[in-house]
């Protein structure tokens, strides 16, 4: 058991409710207004990146039932409303000089507290100030998702009371604070509406610090403050807002007063010495439920829904009666990292500190499904400090960032870890800055209505905010791409960018601009045809290789994939599958390369494959408007098989951005409509060397016997092309020595390479192998006589054949 | 009128005199009018508001049941953006219906309509069956398109037309119900088109395109 000690305590969880939309709730469009909810998830986002050793920092955001919102964050020390004893005027300058740096600091930000009061302000046990939920206000859209009122009524400022006020509402609100601190609390019995009345009457005080101090018998007390201390305190409780100084000059002030040294923040080592973010991760991995705990500390309340139904529903649907809950709820609930330090316990102090050169670990979780490692605390625990270890030296270290993402990326880091490998460097936010995003376009029409349908179901993406950052990188893309149209699915494919870098637009964008040319070279053009027609015959010829069977059926029934590979090719299966799934191919197309996608689409078949057997043309086309769940793990460890076991020229495309090779040992280039027509692929003269010298092909020879007892490729066999029934589908049609080798080869994976002297009967007689059911045939690009050219050395006159046939 | 869940009535059991027809459908116009919702309100009695865009064609099936035949839609369902366009012929090609959709909200989305019908007019098969539909009619407070202008144009060239609501379901069965009634059912009736209408499934099966049994 372990044991929860003061320390351990390290966030809290607060909880309130969005407004509700009553009655109709759709928007002119027809389509339902976003929930207020989702409005606050997306515009919260923006303060879980805010980072300054005076907040605390925002942690999680989380949609409960009912609109219910609940707010993670870092919690430290307490409440200046739970100190008991009084505060040295040192001290109190001292706290104030903190939460004033806290305060410019926001409002440099854009960032208005709004509901500072003595119990969001954190004191620790050396002095230390940290504000904790500054920014319920920001993220409620300035109260508008919310139906209850901002701010306690005594820190608020006349102009907040009487029309909302600004940025300077703060200062007001710090100017009370500081004058509590100094003479004790104000308006201690009385109610919220007296109060408010108090405040206004200020209005026409020449000294509304003064007259408080008065009103409350302390002004004696107040006299006697430093003189300068008071006058912060007066050039803050102005009246008119303009007239208020600004934080950036309190904090000069204080700064002058405050004489109290703060001691070294000593970082603590091993577990608690790890980012906040990190421990919250992994708690939550260990079990730790943040809903369950607001629960047991009441926060979260379970009545029976009778209890909750209103008593009436007026048409327009407002409700009246029934039991709710409190709409805010100042209460904390506060979490202990106790069953996390013990779950961790037995990890070595020096595990903590991972060292670059270093053999890394070989963990037992490696070798289990991705989405399980993803929920593995410890596994996530070594994964997460190691590339934060790496990327901490990016770019430097891409390489080894490369060889890590091929085994697995830990969800926390994956939008960086994706940003490095797609070589992401550079001044990305001036440059993205400088973009023009707003000029009206005549695509915008189509963007405008895509955007709504494009993953709504992610909330981060079906928010207001989430529409106007998707529509804004669309933009920025079209401009800085002028050679490029907007295609539907664009949209699609920029949205795993934007769910990954919700606050870093500029990242998004970077990301998005190196992800084209890699993956979708001249996808985009406005005729497109040529490199999508490419495209799909490449992945038609790679399920011939990989699936043969499957690949003779479609065939045969027709079924081309213009049909229904273009949403898969064109988005990079973005517009096909949900995000959760997405990633994972992603992460693995990132790590291997543009061939991968080829490969993936054969994987899907591959695990559609029993269906699509037996089905006819109008079953299989079903199957695809209506894709059933995919196994994506599974089709990712297959795709990579498949790519890696397939000799590289075979997938070969014209339309990349690579350089195309002038070496005719490289080359298995071939005109368009010949591409069209060949079901297997070529291999180029270099592929097929390495192949031989590694015993991983066996060659078919379909020349006459006369040409090949000549002279032959060493190790092929002959069957002349002649012999050969084309509408028998067996391979025991091709006599009894070439069935056994080819059976032989089959069953050690080798490569088929079918050599010719022409390329119309190798297509033919490649074809007719691919009927026969027999895996990675190919073609032998250039024919027996490049061979002869290129690689001499290769040929010779063969043995009798009574011997062995193939020796 | 009852319909069946797509491809679950080939052939009805024990109602062998029924005659089984087959038709290819295709549904044109403008992106975002509401093609997709039409469709998988039909097929399925679904709507979904964030129906995702279509990318190249959809393709479902759905059986009506008329008087004495079971008609049985091959529905493929295209992209609307204008981009996509190159790619509607080997849809349309040997169709013997099309709904072409506007958005009774966006007068442009009808010009769209318009030109569709144009097309189909002179590509098509001529004995193609066309319907109009100017969608989204429960948006009536943004009309920005008379139903009388819709109905004027659709009289003048021998077009079906009705206002539909994916959303609501108004009039999405029934357009439906009205192509199923005005497609010819009696034996090698539309075959003009079937050279084409079976293109993309040649291998399936040879048999007639609207193949009466
Ligand atoms: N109010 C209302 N909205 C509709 C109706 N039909 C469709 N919509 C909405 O309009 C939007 C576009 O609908 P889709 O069915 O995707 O349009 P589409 O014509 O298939 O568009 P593309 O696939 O881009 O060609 C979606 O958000 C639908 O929810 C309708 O009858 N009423
Ligand atoms: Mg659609």
């Amino acid at each position: 058991m372990y044991q929860d000690n003061e320390d351990d305590y390290k966030f809290a969880a607060c909880t309130y409710f969005a407004k509700n939309h009553p009655g109709e709730t759709c928007g002119s469009n027809g389509l339902p207004l976003t929930p207020s909810s989702i409005t606050i998830l997306g515009l919260a986002q923006r303060l879980l990146t805010i980072e300054h050793p005076n907040l605390c920092t925002y942690l999680d955001i989380i949609r409960g039932k009912h609109e219910r919102i609940i707010v993670v964050a870092e919690v430290v020390g307490k409440s200046l409303s739970d100190f008991k004893s009084k505060f040295t005027i040192n001290e109190v300058v001292n706290i104030a000089h903190q939460v004033a740096d806290a305060l410019k600091f926001l409002h440099e930000q854009g960032i208005t507290h709004r509901t500072l009061s003595d119990d969001n302000i954190l004191v620790d046990g050396e002095g230390r100030v940290k504000l904790f939920n500054y920014g319920l206000y920001y993220m409620t859209g300035g109260g508008n998702e919310v139906s209850f009122p901002l701010g306690l009524p005594k820190y608020l400022s006349p102009e907040t009371i009487l029309n909302g006020g600004g940025p300077a509402a703060d200062v007001w609100t710090f100017g009370i604070i500081l004058l509590e601190l100094c003479i004790g609390k104000l308006w201690q019995n009385l109610k919220p509406g007296p109060i408010l009345r108090r405040i206004l009457t200020l209005v026409h005080a020449n000294n509304p610090a003064e007259r408080m101090a008065r009103e409350h018998d302390c002004y004696d007390a107040y006299k006697q403050l430093p003189e300068n201390l008071r006058l912060v305190i007066e050039k803050c409780l102005k009246i008119y807002p303009r007239e208020r100084a600004t934080f950036s000059e309190i904090v000069d002030d204080l700064s002058q007063i405050n004489t109290s040294e703060m001691a070294e923040v000593k970082q603590p080592r091993g577990l608690m010495g790890c980012k906040l973010q990190y421990l919250y991760h992994w708690w939550q991995l260990a079990g730790g439920d943040i809903q369950a705990e607001l629960k047991k500390n009441g926060l979260i309340k379970n009545s029976p829904p009778i209890l909750s139904m209103p008593i009436a529903i007026l048409l327009d649907g407002c409700t009246i009666g029934g039991k709710t809950g409190a709409l805010f709820d100042c209460r904390i609930a506060k979490y202990s990292l106790g069953l996390l330090k013990s779950r961790l316990s037995h990890i070595s102090a020096h595990d903590y500190y991972p060292l670059m050169h270093e053999r890394r670990k070989q963990y037992d979780a490696v070798s289990l499904p991705k989405i399980i490692r993803e929920r593995d605390t410890e596994y996530q625990f070594y994964r997460l400090l190691w590339f934060q270890r790496l990327l901490h030296g990016y770019p430097y270290t891409a390489p080894y960032i490369r060889a890590e993402a091929e085994i697995d990326i830990p969800p926390l880091v994956r939008g960086d870890v994706w940003a490095a490998l797609l070589g992401v460097v550079g001044d990305i936010e001036e440059q993205y800055e400088r973009i023009d995003k707003e000029t009206p376009t005549p695509t915008d029409r189509q963007i405008d209505v895509d955007i709504p349908r494009c993953h709504q179901y992610c909330w981060l993406l079906c928010g207001s905010a989430g529409h106007r950052t998707l529509k804004r990188l669309l933009k920025a893309w079209l401009l800085m791409n002028p050679q490029y149209v907007y295609w539907q699915g664009l949209d699609s494919l920029t949205a795993p960018f934007l769910y990954l870098n919700f606050c870093n637009e500029a990242r998004a964008f970077a990301c998005l601009s190196a992800f084209v040319p890699k993956f979708l070279h001249n996808f985009f053009l406005k005729d497109n045809s040529m490199v999508i027609k490419e495209y799909l015959a490449k992945f038609w010829q790679m399920t011939a290789f990989h699936e043969p069977e499957l690949a003779s059926h479609l065939h045969e029934i027709n079924f081309v994939p213009e049909l229904f590979a273009i949403p898969w090719f064109l988005t990079m299966f973005s517009h096909v599958f949900p995000l959760h799934k997405i990633v994972h191919l992603w992460d693995a197309l990132l790590v291997e390369g543009p061939s991968l996608p080829l490969f993936m689409g054969v994987g899907i078949l591959r695990q559609l494959r029993d269906t699509l057997l037996e089905s006819g043309f109008n079953e299989c086309i079903l199957l695809f408007s209506d894709l059933p769940e995919i196994d994506i793990g599974e089709c990712v460890k297959e795709s990579i098989d498949m790519c890696r076991s397939s000799p590289r020229s075979i997938s070969y495309r014209r339309f990349t951005n690579e350089a195309r090779t002038k070496e005719p040992m490289d080359m298995v280039e071939i005109p368009m409509e010949m591409l069209f027509a060949e079901i297997c692929p070529r291999i180029s003269l270099s592929d097929f060397f390495s192949l031989i010298c590694q015993d991983k092909s066996c060659v078919i020879d379909i020349r006459s016997n006369l040409l090949y007892e000549k002279s032959c490729i060493e190790g092929s066999i002959n069957v002349p092309y002649s012999g050969v029934h084309l509408g028998q589908h067996e391979l025991r049609a091709l006599g009894l020595n070439p069935q056994r080798v080819l059976k032989e080869a089959m069953k050690v994976k080798k490569t088929i390479v079918v050599a010719s002297a022409e390329d119309e009967t190798a297509q033919l007689f490649s074809d007719y192998l691919v009927k026969c059911s027999v895996p990675r045939v190919c073609i032998f690009h250039g024919g027996i006589s490049a061979v002869q050219t290129h690689l001499p050395s290769l040929f010779t006159t063969p043995a009798p054949p009574n011997k062995n046939g193939n020796k | 009128m009852a319909t069946n869940r797509s491809g679950a009535a080939q052939r009805p059991n024990g109602a062998p005199q029924t005659k089984v027809c087959q038709f290819k459908l295709v549904l044109l116009g403008e992106s975002a009018v509401g093609k997709s919702s039409l469709v998988l309100r039909f097929v399925k009695g679904q709507f979904h508001e964030y129906q995702e865009s279509t990318i190249g064609a959809a393709f479902l099936t759905q059986t009506v049941c008329l008087d004495d035949t079971t008609v049985k839609f091959e529905i493929w369902d295209t992209a609307g953006q204008e981009r996509y366009h190159s790619l509607a012929p080997m849809y349309y090609r040997g169709a013997q219906a099309a709904i072409v959709v506007y958005d009774i909200t966006n007068q442009d989305t009808f010009g769209r309509a318009k030109n569709w019908v144009k097309e189909l007019q002179r590509q098509a098969s001529p004995s193609i069956v066309i319907a109009l539909a100017g969608n989204k009619s429960d948006l009536a407070a943004k009309r920005m398109v008379e139903f009388e202008e819709a109905q004027a144009y659709a009289d003048e060239n021998g077009l079906l037309f009705m206002e539909t609501s994916a959303k609501t379901a108004m009039n999405v069965n029934d357009i439906f119900l009205a192509i199923a009634n005005k497609l010819p059912k009696s034996e090698g009736a539309g075959a003009a088109g079937a050279g084409g209408a079976r293109r993309l499934a040649d291998g399936e099966q040879p048999r007639p395109s609207s193949c009466c049994k």
